[in-house]
């Protein structure tokens, strides 16, 4: 029967989409969620977007400090090559990453493992782990550095017990950067213990009790369990740790107070180095030439990190 | 029903938006209106006072200080349109933070401030110092010794004017030198006495001498003196470097033997080598090496402590030389007012006018403990250059006081580096001398700026 309708209005109604007026739910869902972002997105690029791309236009001239610019195009970038000390600073922020990322990892994770129990003797015990992350950084060095000082330090009065003596832990450059690492590691492993605790928190008991009706040991059940479903937190303390060693106020802030960059430039780490340019020498230029290798080195190795481990995501293969 | 939807009050959208529209009108009128006040504050802020930037008043901790600007600052007020206002900066923040650095690179530097010899080529070389010299006349100029007066002059003009001189000498503990079975007479004379006095002074809790240990303008400036010893120098006449001698490996190897010998920290205590109540007072060390000033320091902070001074120890067939120190007034070259800033500097500090040789005398006997920069003020201190300690420093001391060496940044850096590491590092000196000595010339052959003094 012909009902005068056409063979696209004879299709059932279910199959017809009907055109809303203005955005999808899926869309309007995406701008609700860039509006709530809106805010903290506008201030990152003011206070770090910004400067970032004027220390980035900084770098190609040369700046006395006293309101003299001139253009210099790369010279402050081939002077970095040139540089001795800009290289032992490399060395040495290498280094002080290198021991204190992992020992971040391992001291972090050990101690959320060890009061991840909710009972009143693990509350106090997170309380006394997170309590240094608590205290002004200069503080924490000037304990740190009084509890060290040579001969009449606390520290230096208790290793004879242990049959060493003689130690200058922030005086000798085989001991300085081992110091710094140490008391950094103090300051914030606490921090890292709280994220982990988190991770451990998110792992169902279920999994344990079922490894464990199969017989798992305590550490076949860490092995298999625990580590592989802490990738993403694992992934995520890796990264702040590593930007952290290399950027982190508490590289600066410790190792300024205690050392200076001392002794012999063995604490000399490159954002102390690039702070004595810029404020002590004046040279705003190279500081900023260097602030910007520094960058995008940090956001390569990032998003190397990022590939390599797929963001930290769980695998399914 | 109609469109248009009332809140609550009864207004409508519309209304609320005509009346939210009006008040904007009138605020942005009334914001327009303001302009000349906005406009008026640019005038008086011409008018405004000068800042003086330093770091003893008024919210330093020595009295005496404090008293002293705040007077000084009271006294040119009371007599001039152009006022000048204290600013106080921690010492610490002054001399190695960034407020000072940031200040002038944003073109907001204080109108009038205190710098070190140490940093005079750095502020120079930037064009910020205002000549002085328009304002100095000729008597007062002759009353300030070459030698002091120096390195704050430029081509025969005067862009600082020293407030005091420093010199470096050695401190030593009564209670100390007694323990070990010395007295007075025990005085070290030479470097290797220094030494062997030093290790009968050391002790499981103290150590027998110190030298400053943390890098830094200071350290360097108290290294000069056992540089010039020797015959040392790190520029040549024709301005080359001179750091490659036997006289600058004979240095570093001195206070490299002082630390390895185990008699010299390798750490120091306090605010520094230059902090004799946290270091010497308080028993870390039997002798330190530091300036006049630790008088004061003692005297206002370890009354009972006895001690003595003693002139630098030379090295064997040297020649006595120590260094002296100082901070100058100088003006902004790009303040609000320069001259004004500038005759501000010359009316405290350089002129002939009875109460500014009486002020340059209070500030080296009363506020302090230093020796004059001017030959009117030692004369107007009396007695209180003849007596005491300061007597000592007088008679003895400060007659071989060479000033402060006047560097670039470059410079103060690569001397600093060499002495680090061959104190501390454990590099061979003659090594590090070498090695410092082509970054010096390196540095040299391409260097514009005002003399290396």
């Amino acid at each position: 029967m012909d009902t005068g309708m056409s063979p696209h209005q004879n299709k059932p109604h279910q199959s017809t989409p009907i055109r809303q007026k203005g955005l999808s739910a899926k869309h309007r869902e995406w701008v609700a969620g860039y509006l709530f972002v809106l805010p903290d997105a506008i201030g990152l690029l003011i206070f770090l977007g910004l400067p970032m791309a004027l220390s980035l236009v900084l770098a190609v001239f040369e700046v006395n400090g006293f309101g003299g610019y001139r253009f210099v195009g790369f010279a402050n970038f081939v002077r970095m090559g040139k540089d001795p000390l800009f290289w032992q600073a490399a060395r040495v922020t290498a280094l002080y990453a290198v021991l204190l990322v992992p020992l971040l990892y391992v001291c972090g994770l050990g101690l959320a493992l060890l009061v991840q129990k909710t009972n009143r003797f693990n509350a106090v015990m997170r309380a006394m782990f997170f309590a240094p992350h608590m205290v002004s950084l200069v503080v924490v060095a000037v304990v740190w550095q009084f509890m060290v000082v040579d001969k009449i330090g606390v520290i230096n009065k208790l290793t004879p017990l242990l049959g060493i003596s003689g130690i200058s832990f922030l005086g000798d450059p085989q001991f300085a950067l081992l110091t710094v690492v140490f008391v950094s590691l103090w300051f914030l492993m606490g921090f890292y213990m709280l994220i982990f605790l988190g991770g451990l928190q998110d792992i169902p008991k279920e999994y344990y009790e079922a490894a464990k009706i199969d017989g798992a040991s305590p550490f076949h059940c860490f092995w298999y369990i625990t580590l592989p479903l802490l990738k993403p937190t694992s992934f995520f303390v890796l990264m702040v740790s590593m930007v952290a060693a290399v950027a982190g106020a508490q590289a600066f802030d410790i190792i300024y107070v205690m050392t200076k960059g001392g002794p012999a430039n063995s604490t000399a780490v490159l954002i102390v180095y690039i702070y004595q340019q810029a404020f002590s020498f004046g040279a705003f230029g190279y500081a900023a030439a260097m602030s910007s290798v520094l960058v995008i080195v940090l956001m390569l190795v990032t998003a190397l990190f990022f590939v390599m481990t797929k963001g930290g995501r769980f695998s399914y293969d | 029903m109609s469109d248009i939807k009332t809140l609550g009050n009864g207004i409508s959208r519309r209304q609320l938006i005509r009346k939210g529209a009006l008040l904007t009108g009138a605020g942005m009128a009334a914001g327009l209106t303001g302009f000349p006040y906005i406009n008026r504050m640019a005038v008086r802020a011409q008018a405004a006072p000068l800042k003086f930037w330093q770091f003893y008043a008024p919210g330093g901790q020595v009295k005496s200080q404090v008293d002293w600007f705040t007077k000084m600052i009271g006294d040119w007020n009371d007599s001039h349109d152009q006022k000048v206002e204290l600013e106080y900066v921690p010492n610490a923040e002054y001399i190695n933070g960034p407020k000072l650095a940031t200040s002038f690179a944003s073109g907001e530097g204080p109108d009038i401030f205190l710098i070190s010899p140490g940093d005079f080529l750095r502020y120079y070389n930037g064009g910020v110092l205002q000549d002085l010299t328009p304002h100095i006349d000729d008597a007062t100029k002759a009353d300030f010794p070459e030698s002091v007066i120096a390195n704050r002059m430029v081509d025969g003009k005067i862009y600082g004017i020293p407030m005091e001189v420093e010199p470096m000498a050695m401190y030593y503990s009564v209670k100390a030198f007694e323990e070990a079975g010395l007295n007075e007479n025990d005085v070290p004379k030479t470097w290797d006495e220094l030494l062997e006095v030093a290790r009968k002074l050391t002790t499981p809790n103290r150590y027998g001498v110190l030298f400053e240990t943390t890098p830094g303008y200071y350290q360097n400036f108290t290294w000069y003196p056992f540089l010039w010893q020797g015959g040392g120098e790190f520029q040549t006449k024709d301005g080359k470097s001179a750091f490659d001698s036997p006289a600058t490996v004979q240095a570093l190897k001195f206070w490299q033997d002082a630390v390895n010998s185990g008699a010299a920290p390798r750490q120091v205590l306090g605010n520094g080598a230059n902090d004799t109540v946290a270091n010497l007072a308080a028993g870390y060390c039997a002798i330190q090496n530091v300036g006049i000033w630790g008088i004061s320091q003692l005297a206002g902070n370890a009354k009972d402590f006895k001690y003595g001074v003693f002139k630098l120890p030379t090295p064997a067939n040297g020649k006595y030389v120590t260094v002296g120190g100082g901070w100058a007034f100088v003006a902004n070259a790009k303040g609000k007012s320069p001259d004004a800033a500038a005759q501000f500097c010359a009316w405290a500090l350089a002129s002939m006018d009875k109460d500014s040789v009486q002020r340059v005398a209070d500030w080296c006997t009363k506020a302090k403990s230093d020796m004059p920069p001017r030959n009117s003020a030692l004369q107007a201190g009396g007695d209180a250059f003849t007596q005491g300690n300061i007597g000592t420093f007088a008679k003895n001391i400060h007659p071989g006081t060479r000033a402060e060496p006047r560097v670039p940044p470059e410079v103060y850096k690569i001397i600093s580096d060499a002495i680090q590491q061959s104190q501390l590092g454990g590099a061979d000196p003659q090594q590090t001398a070498t090695a410092a000595s082509q970054q010096l010339d390196a540095f040299l052959a391409s260097y514009s700026g005002a003399p290396i003094l």
